[in-house]
Order: C-alpha cells, then sequence, then structure tokens
C-alpha cells in the first residue's frame, strides 16, 4: 500500500484510459476520443501533483528547503493544471472530459475493492478449490452472458422497428440513439457514417483508395475535416508514414551508435547483431570482393522494407508499401543504382557490350541484334516485377486481415456490440512471415541485379571459391 | 452480357486460372528443393536461397493477377 500502489494506479489508468481514448476515437467520434484522453492526462497529473505535495509535507523531506521547494512546485503546477482545466472544459466536450478525469479514480476503488476482496476468507475458500473456481467461473460467465444480451436488446429496442432495413440503418444517419444504453448502436452506426464523412469531402482523392483498417491519419482528417493540414496530411498519408518510419530508423541507429563500447550490450548488441548478420548475408551473395560496397545499400534497404511491411501490423497503423506509389519508387531507387553500377564498373563500352550479351565469336555478333531488344526489355521489367510483387504481397496482406476481421465482427450475435471476434489474428503469423519473405525477395533479387552487372569474370573466381570451399 | 457482367465473372477466374499455374510451378519448386537438400544436406542454405527466389518469380505471376484484378475492380 502507499506509493506503490497509486504507481500501478497510474500504469493501469494510463493503459486503459489509452486503449478507451482509441475506442472513443474510433466508434463515437475523434473528438471525443481526444477530450477523454485529456480528462484521463489532467486527471493523472492532479494526482501525480497531489502525491508529491503529500509526500513533500509529510515524508523524510518534511521542513528542509527541497521539501519546501517541491511543495511550492506542486501548488504552482496545480494552479497552472486547474487554468488548463478551465480552458479545456471551454474547448472540449465535457462529459467525455469528466468521465476521463474520473477514470483513474474508478481504478482506485476497483483496486482497493479488489485488494480487500482477494484478501478475504471467502475468496480465498473459492479459489484453493478447484471446483468450486469452476462453478464461480461458469456463474459469472452466465450472469455477463445475460447481462449483455439484456443491455443489447435494450439499446436495439430503437432500431427493432426498422429491424428488416437493419442493413440500411447503418448508412442513414444514426439520429441520436436515445438513452444510457442506446450508446452500444450508435456505436456500430457511427464508424460507417464516419468513413462516409471522411470519403465525402475529397472525392477525386478517395476513389482509387482502397477501403482498410483506420489509422492515426485518417482518425485525424476525420476530427478536423477542413483543417488544411489535416487534408494535407490525409493526401500524403503514405509518405508521412514512410518519413516516419525513416525517422525511426535513424533514431534507433543515433541511440544505438551513440555511445559505442568495445563490448557492446543492449541496444547496441542487438543492431550489431542485425549488421554483421546482413552484411553477412550480402556478402555471400555478391562475393568477398565486391560485397562490402554494397552492403549499406542492400541493407538499409532491406530493414526499410521490413519495417514498412511490418508498421501496418500495429494497430493504426498503415503499411506505406501497401501503396504501388512507394514500391514503385523503391524499385525505381534500384533500378537507376543498378544501372549506375554497370555504367561506373564496365564503363560505356563495356556495359553496351553487356546490353548485346557480349558477343565474342560469329554466332555471338549475329545474334547481337536480336539480344540488345531482349536486355533492354530485361532490364525494364526488373522494376516491374519488382514493385508489382511487394505491392500485391503486402496489399493482398492488408485486405485479407480486413476481410477477416470485418468477418470476426459481423459473426457476433450481439450485433450492437462495439467489438467482434479477432478472426484476423489468425493470420498474423502468415503476415508476418509474407512481410520479412518479401523484404529478403526484394534485397536478394536486387543484389542479384548487382551481381548480374559487375565483371563476369567474378563468376568464375565465386564458382571456383566455392568448389574450393566444398572440396574442404 | 454486358461489361460488367464480365468483369465481375473473369476477375475471379483470371485469379484462379493463375493461382493454378503458380500453383503447379510452386510445387515442382518445392519438390526440386527439397530432392536436392535430401542429396546434399550440407548445401542446405544456398538451396534454400534459391528456392525462395524463384519462388517469388512464380509466386508473383499470381500477383500480377491479383494487381490486374485491383485495378479493373473499380469498373465494375
Amino acid at each position: 500500500m502507499g506509493l506503490e500502489f497509486l504507481a500501478r494506479v497510474r500504469k493501469t489508468s494510463t493503459w486503459l484510459g489509452g486503449v478507451m481514448a482509441l475506442m472513443a476515437a474510433t466508434y463515437v467520434s475523434p473528438l471525443l476520443g481526444l477530450a477523454f484522453a485529456a480528462g484521463a492526462l489532467w486527471s493523472l497529473v492532479n494526482l501525480q501533483l497531489i502525491e508529491r505535495l503529500v509526500v513533500s509535507l509529510t515524508g523524510t523531506a518534511r521542513g528542509t528547503s527541497a521539501g519546501t521547494r517541491t511543495s511550492g512546485f506542486a501548488l504552482l503546477g496545480m494552479l497552472f493544471l486547474f487554468a488548463s482545466g478551465a480552458v479545456l472544459l471551454v474547448l472540449l466536450s465535457p462529459e467525455a472530459l469528466v468521465a476521463g478525469f474520473l477514470l483513474p479514480l474508478a481504478v482506485i476503488v476497483v483496486k482497493a475493492g479488489t485488494k480487500i476482496l482477494l484478501g478475504s476468507r471467502a475468496w480465498r475458500g473459492i479459489a484453493n478449490n478447484r471446483w468450486r473456481a469452476g462453478i464461480a467461473a461458469l456463474a459469472l460467465a452466465t450472469v455477463t452472458w445475460f447481462a449483455l444480451g439484456a443491455l443489447t436488446n435494450a439499446g436495439g429496442q430503437t432500431p427493432e422497428h426498422s429491424a428488416p432495413t437493419s442493413e440500411h440503418a447503418q448508412t442513414a444517419p444514426p439520429e441520436g440513439a436515445p438513452g444510457e444504453a442506446g450508446s452500444g448502436a450508435a456505436g456500430t452506426a457511427t464508424p460507417e457514417a464516419h468513413g462516409d464523412a471522411t470519403a465525402e469531402p475529397h472525392g477525386e482523392a478517395s476513389e482509387e483508395k482502397e477501403e482498410g483498417f483506420t489509422n492515426v491519419i485518417a482518425l485525424l482528417a476525420g476530427a478536423f475535416p477542413h483543417a488544411a493540414w489535416a487534408h494535407f496530411l490525409e493526401h500524403y498519408e503514405v509518405l508521412v508514414f514512410s518519413l516516419f518510419i525513416a525517422l525511426l530508423l535513424l533514431y534507433v541507429a543515433f541511440v544505438a551508435s551513440r555511445n559505442p563500447q568495445l563490448v557492446p550490450s543492449g541496444l547496441q548488441n542487438g543492431v550489431e547483431m542485425v549488421v554483421e548478420g546482413l552484411s553477412g548475408f550480402f556478402i555471400s551473395i555478391i562475393g568477398p570482393k565486391h560485397g562490402p560496397r554494397f552492403v549499406p545499400f542492400l541493407g538499409t534497404l532491406f530493414i526499410y522494407i521490413l519495417s514498412m511491411n511490418l508498421f501496418g501490423l500495429i494497430p493504426f497503423m498503415h503499411s506505406p508499401t501497401a501503396s504501388l506509389n512507394v514500391t514503385v519508387a523503391l524499385a525505381l531507387t534500384v533500378f537507376v543504382y543498378v544501372q549506375f553500377i554497370g555504367f561506373k564498373e564496365l564503363g560505356p563500352i563495356g556495359w553496351l557490350d553487356h546490353m548485346l550479351g557480349s558477343p565474342r565469336d560469329l554466332t555471338g555478333w549475329l545474334l547481337a541484334p536480336l539480344m540488345l531488344p531482349i536486355h533492354i526489355l530485361g532490364e525494364l521489367a526488373k522494376p516491374i516485377s519488382l514493385s508489382c510483387r511487394l505491392f500485391g504481397n503486402i496489399f493482398g496482406e492488408d485486405m485479407l486481415l480486413v476481410a477477416f476481421a470485418s468477418l470476426g465482427v459481423t459473426m457476433l450475435p450481439f450485433q450492437q456490440l462495439p467489438f467482434g471476434i479477432p478472426m484476423h489474428a489468425l493470420f498474423f503469423p502468415l503476415a508476418l512471415l509474407g512481410s520479412a519473405l518479401q523484404a529478403m525477395v526484394f534485397t536478394v533479387l536486387t543484389s542479384i541485379y548487382i551481381l548480374l552487372m559487375l565483371p563476369h569474370e567474378h563468376h568464375d573466381e565465386h564458382g571456383h571459391e566455392a568448389g574450393a570451399q566444398h572440396a574442404h | 452480357m454486358d461489361m460488367q457482367a464480365a468483369l465481375s465473372l473473369g476477375l475471379p477466374l483470371g485469379i484462379g486460372i493463375a493461382a493454378i499455374g503458380s500453383g503447379i510451378g510452386l510445387g515442382l519448386i518445392g519438390q526440386g528443393a527439397m530432392q536436392a537438400i535430401g542429396r546434399q544436406p550440407e548445401a542446405t542454405a544456398k538451396i534454400q536461397l534459391a528456392m525462395i527466389i524463384i519462388a517469388a518469380l512464380a509466386e508473383a505471376l499470381t500477383i500480377y493477377a491479383f494487381v490486374t484484378m485491383f485495378l479493373l475492380k473499380g469498373k465494375i
């Protein structure tokens, strides 16, 4: 009990408040979620300041100058807090703010209640006996089932008048479902309405946009439909996400190499392991002579694509690689880089020779006019196949997850609940595997294109080495 | 049969036919790789790498059909 209890309350309310605010933002309205989060944050800061004040007045630091300073700062902070609370009350909806404010207090009450309950003799009697525990859990589940049924029935009374056309009821604007229990019905009806609302204002932009999971930027754009910056963010959503990932990777690299140790530990250790693994992998493909020069490009490509592929699996995030624009940009980068390598390593004459199929005898020269278009077409097909493969796989994965998530929502018997069965969780392992595999395929194919552009005697050398290794 | 009906019939069929071809190809690739690994277990890493690359090439054909489906889906 005491400070440790308060710290646990803080942690629980932070997580709970975050999740509830996100749910409110998704299912009811983004502004409401924002208000709820602001209320919860306000309440948490308030609790923290009160704790500081009480500790400085009653703890070991009482009477010292440090204690007095702490209490003074806490009082000053509370003053600012109340001022900001007044501003928030004017700006955002008061009900959601008050609900957010009450959340940490509710957590305290529930936590204290469980503490008392867990110590009681009746609880120990139930929990220590397997059969009694099972019966109690069963009874609890039954009560919850019936309570939920009664609740959704009470909430569904208003929509029941239009029960045969419930499909159409979702597209119709929710006309303020009355009563407390009606919030569930309003909750399910609003996502569609919300989706329509976000799709309407930017007609031409949203036409080619496929429907997927909602993400942070779509939520922001829904919250501020008339703000120019929100429109900008929504329009360049993919770019914003990919730049954010790039910055994240930059930050990780910076933190890992900021204070390098001879014997690495923690983050530095992990990053060094990844770099060493990637470097060994690409050098094993390209060969020890030319390989090390291309490791930075190929490794960056791999890590960047992998992070972008996996980013879509984080809730409220979006895979930039599920857009053809990003994958075409990546593939064009690879194309230009590979041609540049060819020019640099082979020279213009050597590059032309490579394009003609390296004719050395009469048959070669006779076939050269045929080989040139074939080679040019082959070079041009590389970026197309690279970009389409990455885009199709990641986009298809996302669509699969969306399809099964919506199946999980629609198959729930209580139609008015704002949550569903997470059917798509079954496909997460597949998505993880596919993301890693596609990132690897992209980079391995790039390294092979580079390898094909390098001077050809290199192949024999590599072959000899492989043979020599095998002989050992 | 108008354009829409033709598209809504043809797009899923197109993906299915492409998937049949890729499936046969992937099966052959997997068979070859497994046999090679069985004959020469010490070369597993190299064979697996080549197998994954060729499997990606074979699988890409279905993905092209898939992308085509999404390009034409708006016309239904």
